[in-house]
């Protein structure tokens, strides 16, 4: 696979913290080619390139952005959404420790395109150190005219604001974001109207993922031609990573062509934890439907996973082996959905909480025959019935350990026990 | 909303920080999660009722909006902590990398259990959600610090170090 | 306007106007537990989901607004009612079984809904329900309890602390199952609207401190009236057993209080309970008060008005007489010449209540000083006002004194107010309350309360609206309308006999402001008098 990477090239050159440093390894060209352009040519390219949402939710991004109305007299933000609370996901915050100007210039960029003069960053705040190195590179960024009164010289007045959170998954929901950025509980807004034409602060807003925005200086630097050329085909494009986690030899983030199989990426990891058997994998976070090992072949792209009955999500991928009980890790996932819903929804709130218990049930023992039909029936009416999508979210580990893995339910159920009891991960004298 | 009275007032540090941030919003209800940290922190890493009081007139905000956006996120505390916080990720692939050993391993050192402080103030400890460091699992947060591939020894070591 | 299908009826409706609304127009009720239409739409509770042609997913009808022609919307849908039952469900998963204990019973949001758009079993029969231990009898302030374990979480209660009353003291704390109301610790929930939280809840997890456990609903027979706290003349129900009044709640007058009611008004009614009636006709002979029968009371009370002995005759009233009796009372007065027609009204705190034309704010402790003078109580030439009575001496020159409300305000418990009263050589008290002026009076007339009585109040706004009897008076009392009615037929024959809807085209014929208006058409929002100043008759 040789694949150059392109949003983690610089992880490993510590210099690129700096502005000047950042500049040597060829960082800010994006951003100066864009400044050259009409804001609307760079959504064109944008556009042109496919690029998809890289938070999970995979919207076309170029598309969301000509959703802002015009005329309107109101200022325009852009919020990036730095919150990365899916389980399984760390991706982002590679991003922002090591390459934050990276981002910066993405979001830059963006607020060309869009005509945004001040952007938002919502981190989630349990990442201090990497909000940290964020303000040391906004300061050195202002310190430098990238940002302020004329980014490059060019009378382009932008500015940048690290906003933290403070713990809740449910802030990384767009409208929940906005909420918890204007100091109030995090609880999503009913959609319509969407955060394109009341966001924050009342005003149009582009909401974006960290990822998604350090794609925008290569494809404004490269073309959208040239993103178009990597990955699947022309609903799947561009470089994508993977947070791979679990019980594989090396976890970590690896930068690839979006699309690449299921089984070869785990071979790039080294293989399974010490050689062992593949039982299931989350292909896209906590809230994708979990996989059987049989699906290993699977792409790892938007619509392939969406036809095969699960998401790629933020691409989080966790790896389970066969000591693994997958009922264990379905309720696991139960409980945090349960604690993460902000409640407003009747559904979600109730459903999670019931979810939690009766999954929790199965895995200790005292499983009823009835209940994983209750569990198919009941997260029904949990799926697209609420405001956000986090219901739909926890739908998916409970619906899919009943699903793809009936047999391991039916077992715990019949036998009144768990059949994995947890195995000791470290061994003796550790 | 804001009465006269003795009451407590925000210390001057939160304050400065707070006027500090002013300029980056459009609102001043958008303050209220800077100034919470900052209270907080300022607080001995808890909110007592009289600061979110504090809080509220020092933004005009009503008391019992504070109140709400404290108790809705994790990361705001209602009830004394220990000097330092130990939050240990057991989500899904922490907890496939043995972080229940490390729960264990804490839970023997440190004398306490879920969401309590051990007698001497020094921590508290409880679990958590995804903490974004799933490639170096198991591992858990000390006040600002990420502790990562943790074992039970090394977690041990970590915590004994704490003052 | 755009057109919207629901349920194959088609309507017009402005653009903008959300479903539940719509559905409203053509007798298509959709379920909603969080919408309220003076609240702002936060579409959480999901119970009012609906399906819109061409949208893949059911969409919230309080969310979701008709903009243009052609929206066909179907709330009878096998996908529309799996979904209800689904969130009836969800909701009864961890609420408590308090049916048999909790004041919602009967006019509960839970239990209808169930009824019509649940199903009759739950899933939910394992797992224990998810409970706020230590919160089942919380005091929310002085007027509502609040038991978290029944609360639905539909905000509705936040959002009215917030928007109306803005007072705030409501907010949601924690999250997810554990979600629950409350208030900051030393900011309880005491505005002048507190208890309306307790109307606007669904179920039986705000419930009213003065209400809790007094009657099961369905013994309540309801009548709607108008509140006699102030002058913003609030519509209500009366609700009570068999004349035993219960509660009074708010009833919609958008024109007037919109939805609300103060606590203040809430708390008026205990008085007719609390104060002792005045049951039947007294004389004071001898010094000692004898029961009489009405004729020889009447009789009396002519007797002594025609004996024209040295001194004046004079009329006092109080704002809380129908405009009717009003009217009555000041042609009374001038059946006998008399310019003496005085009202007397205690001032009161200033009460707002909130309604989409910026609020309407009283002032006075009655409901009817407006009309009592509109309708001719107003003193003539040299003729003795409140003051005069109360505080001067003006009683001492009358011959006769005849106070139409024993109860007229706190002055009539006051013994200085009423020794001078009682100065006057013939006192005569007509009223409910059997109170120190009733027993002082040499005949006592016993009349309704507003409550057995009909009639007309103008409120502060100068708006004419009109109640009618909710119960039969107690024992041998009688409307204060009747009463005025026999006397004045004493005097004039053609009074004898004319109810309510005669007397009233009869005061519309001779006062200007309600030229036009006749009993049976008057509208049910009420009406707006051009003028309301009074003038003698």
């Amino acid at each position: 696979m040789a694949f150059e990477p392109v949003l983690t090239r610089n992880i490993g050159n510590p210099a690129v913290l700096t502005v000047d440093g950042y500049r040597k390894a060829g960082g800010y060209q994006g951003l100066a080619k864009a400044l050259k352009m009409q804001p609307d040519e760079v959504v064109e390219e944008v556009k042109k390139s496919g690029l998809r949402g890289r938070g999970g939710a995979g919207f076309p991004c170029g598309l969301k952005w000509t959703f802002l109305p015009k005329g309107l007299d109101k200022p325009r933000y852009l919020v990036c959404n730095a919150d990365e609370s899916e389980p399984g996901t760390f991706k982002d915050r590679l991003l922002m420790e090591r390459d934050p100007h990276q981002l910066i210039e993405g979001c830059a960029i963006c607020c060309w395109a869009v005509g945004a003069h001040t952007c938002y960053i919502y981190i989630r705040g349990e990442y201090v150190e990497p909000a940290a190195i964020l303000e040391r590179a906004i300061r050195d960024a202002y310190e430098s005219g990238v940002l302020g009164d004329s980014v490059l010289g060019s009378g382009f007045k932008l500015d940048i604001v690290v906003h933290r959170g403070a713990g809740a998954y449910i802030c990384g929901e767009e409208t929940g974001l906005l909420e918890s950025l204007e100091g109030k509980r995090g609880q999503p807004r009913s959609k319509p109207p969407f955060p394109a034409v009341v966001g924050a602060f009342g005003c149009p807003t582009v909401i974006n993922n960290v990822e998604t925005l350090c794609n925008l200086p290569h494809i404004v630097e490269r073309g959208a031609d040239w993103f178009k050329s990597i990955g699947t085909d022309e609903r799947n494009t561009g470089p994508k990573l993977y947070a791979v986690s679990g019980h594989v030899e090396r976890p970590g983030t690896y930068e690839l062509p979006i699309g690449i199989k299921f089984q070869e990426l785990l071979d790039l990891c080294g293989g399974m934890y010490q050689g062992r058997q593949l039982k299931a994998f989350v292909p896209g976070g906590a809230s994708a439907p979990m996989l059987a090992a049989k699906m290993r072949d699977v792409k790892l792209d938007f619509d392939t996973l969406a036809k095969s009955g699960s998401m790629l999500g933020s691409a989080a991928v966790i790896v389970m082996d066969e000591t693994t009980c997958v009922v264990r890790a379905a309720a696991r996932l139960a409980k945090f959905f349960a604690h993460e819903s902000c409640g407003q929804c009747t559904p979600c709130r109730e459903g999670t909480h019931w979810a939690e218990l009766v999954l929790g049930r199965i895995e200790r023992g005292e499983g009823r025959e009835s209940d994983a039909e209750l569990m198919l029936r009941m997260t029904k009416n949990m799926s697209g019935t609420t405001i956000c999508a986090l219901s739909d979210a926890a739908v998916g580990p409970a619906r899919s350990v009943i699903v793809n893995f009936r047999e391991d339910v039916d077992q715990h159920i019949r036998e009144r026990r768990c059949p994995v009891p947890p195995r000791r991960f470290f061994g003796e004298g550790n | 909303m804001a009465e006269t009275g003795t009451k407590a007032a925000l210390p001057e540090a939160v304050r400065a920080e707070i006027e500090a941030l002013r300029p980056r919003y459009p609102t001043t209800r958008a303050l209220l999660l800077p100034a919470l940290h900052a209270a907080q922190r300022a607080a001995g890493g808890w909110l007592p009722e009289e600061i979110l009081a504090a809080v509220g007139d020092y933004l005009g905000l009503p008391y019992s909006d504070v109140m709400g956006v404290v108790s809705f996120y994790d990361m705001f505390h209602d009830k004394p902590v220990g000097r330092h916080r130990i939050r240990v990720c057991t989500n899904l692939s922490c907890a496939l990398r043995g972080a229940q050993e490390i729960v264990a391993a804490l839970h023997d050192e440190l004398g306490v259990g879920e969401g309590e402080v051990t007698t001497d103030g020094r921590c508290s400890y409880v679990h958590f959600e995804c903490l974004g460091s799933c490639d170096s699992a198991p591992m858990m947060m000390v006040d600002d610090r990420y502790h990562e591939n943790l074992t039970p020894e090394k977690a041990r070591a970590i915590v004994r170090q704490l003052k | 306007m755009p057109t919207v299908t629901i349920d194959g009826r088609t309507v017009d409706v402005p653009a903008g106007t959300n479903l539940i609304e719509a559905g409203l127009k053509v007798g298509v009720q959709i379920p909603h537990y969080c919408y309220h239409p003076r609240l702002s739409v936060v579409g959480q509770c999901r119970m009012c989901l609906v399906k819109v042609e061409g949208m893949p997913k059911l969409q919230a009808a309080c969310a979701t607004q008709v903009m243009k022609d052609g929206m066909v919307v179907s709330v009878d849908h096998p996908e529309v009612k799996a979904l209800q039952e689904g969130v009836m469900e969800f909701l009864l998963i961890n609420h408590p079984l308090d049916c048999p204990i909790c004041d919602q019973a009967g006019e509960c949001g839970l239990q209808d809904y169930s009824f019509k758009h649940g199903q009759s079993f739950s899933r939910f029969d394992y797992e224990d329900k998810r409970t706020y231990p230590e919160k089942e009898r919380i005091p929310l302030g002085p007027t509502v309890l609040l038991n978290m374990n029944r609360c639905i979480q539909c905000s509705r209660c936040v959002r009215f602390t917030h928007e109306i009353s803005k007072t705030s003291e409501i907010s949601f704390f924690e999250r997810g199952a554990h979600l629950e109301i409350g208030t900051f610790p030393g900011k309880p929930l005491d505005n002048e609207l507190s208890t309306c939280v307790v109307d606007i809840c669904p179920v039986g997890a705000l419930t009213s401190t003065q209400f809790r456990f007094a009657e099961r609903v369905w013994y309540l027979d309801k009548k709607p009236s108008l509140c006699t706290g102030c002058d913003v003349g609030c519509n209500i129900t009366i609700e009570h057993r068999r004349g035993a009044i219960r509660r009074y709640k708010p009833r919609l007058n958008e024109a007037v209080n919109d939805f609300w009611m103060c606590d203040h008004g809430r708390t008026t009614f205990a008085r007719y309970a609390a104060v002792p009636r005045l049951a039947a006709p007294r004389l004071l002979r001898g010094g000692e008060l004898q029961g009489v029968t009405w004729k020889d009371a009447l009789d009396a009370v002519v007797h002594k008005l025609k004996g024209r002995s040295e001194g004046a005759v004079a009329f006092l009233g109080s704002g809380f007489l129908t405009t009717e009796e009003g009217f009555l009372l000041a042609q009374l007065a001038a059946a006998v010449g008399s310019p003496h027609r005085a009202v007397s009204v205690d001032g009161g705190p200033a009460r707002t209540i909130p309604n989409r034309q910026g609020g309407i704010t009283g002032r006075d402790a009655a409901p009817n000083r407006r009309g009592v003078e509109l309708a001719g109580m107003v003193p003539g030439e040299g003729g003795f006002d409140a003051d005069a009575l109360l505080l001067g001496d003006a009683a001492s020159r009358c011959a006769v004194l005849f106070v139409a409300d024993s109860d007229f305000g706190a002055a009539a418990h006051d013994p200085k107010v009423i020794a001078r009263l009682r100065q006057a050589r013939v006192l005569v008290v007509m009223g409910w309350a059997d109170s120190p002026l009733a027993q002082a009076a040499d005949i006592a007339l016993p009349a309704a309360t507003h409550a057995e009585s009909e009639g007309c109040f103008v409120n502060v706004d100068g708006r004419l609206q009109r109640f009618e009897r909710a119960f039969p008076a107690i024992g041998e009392a009688r409307p204060g309308l009747e009463v005025l009615r026999d006397l004045l037929a004493r005097f004039d024959p053609h009074w004898q006999g004319l109810g309510p809807e005669e007397i009233f085209a009869r005061m519309a014929a001779a006062l200007p402001a309600l030229k036009g208006l006749a009993w049976r058409s008057l509208p049910a929002e009420g009406v707006k008098l051009a003028t309301t100043g009074g003038s003698p008759p």
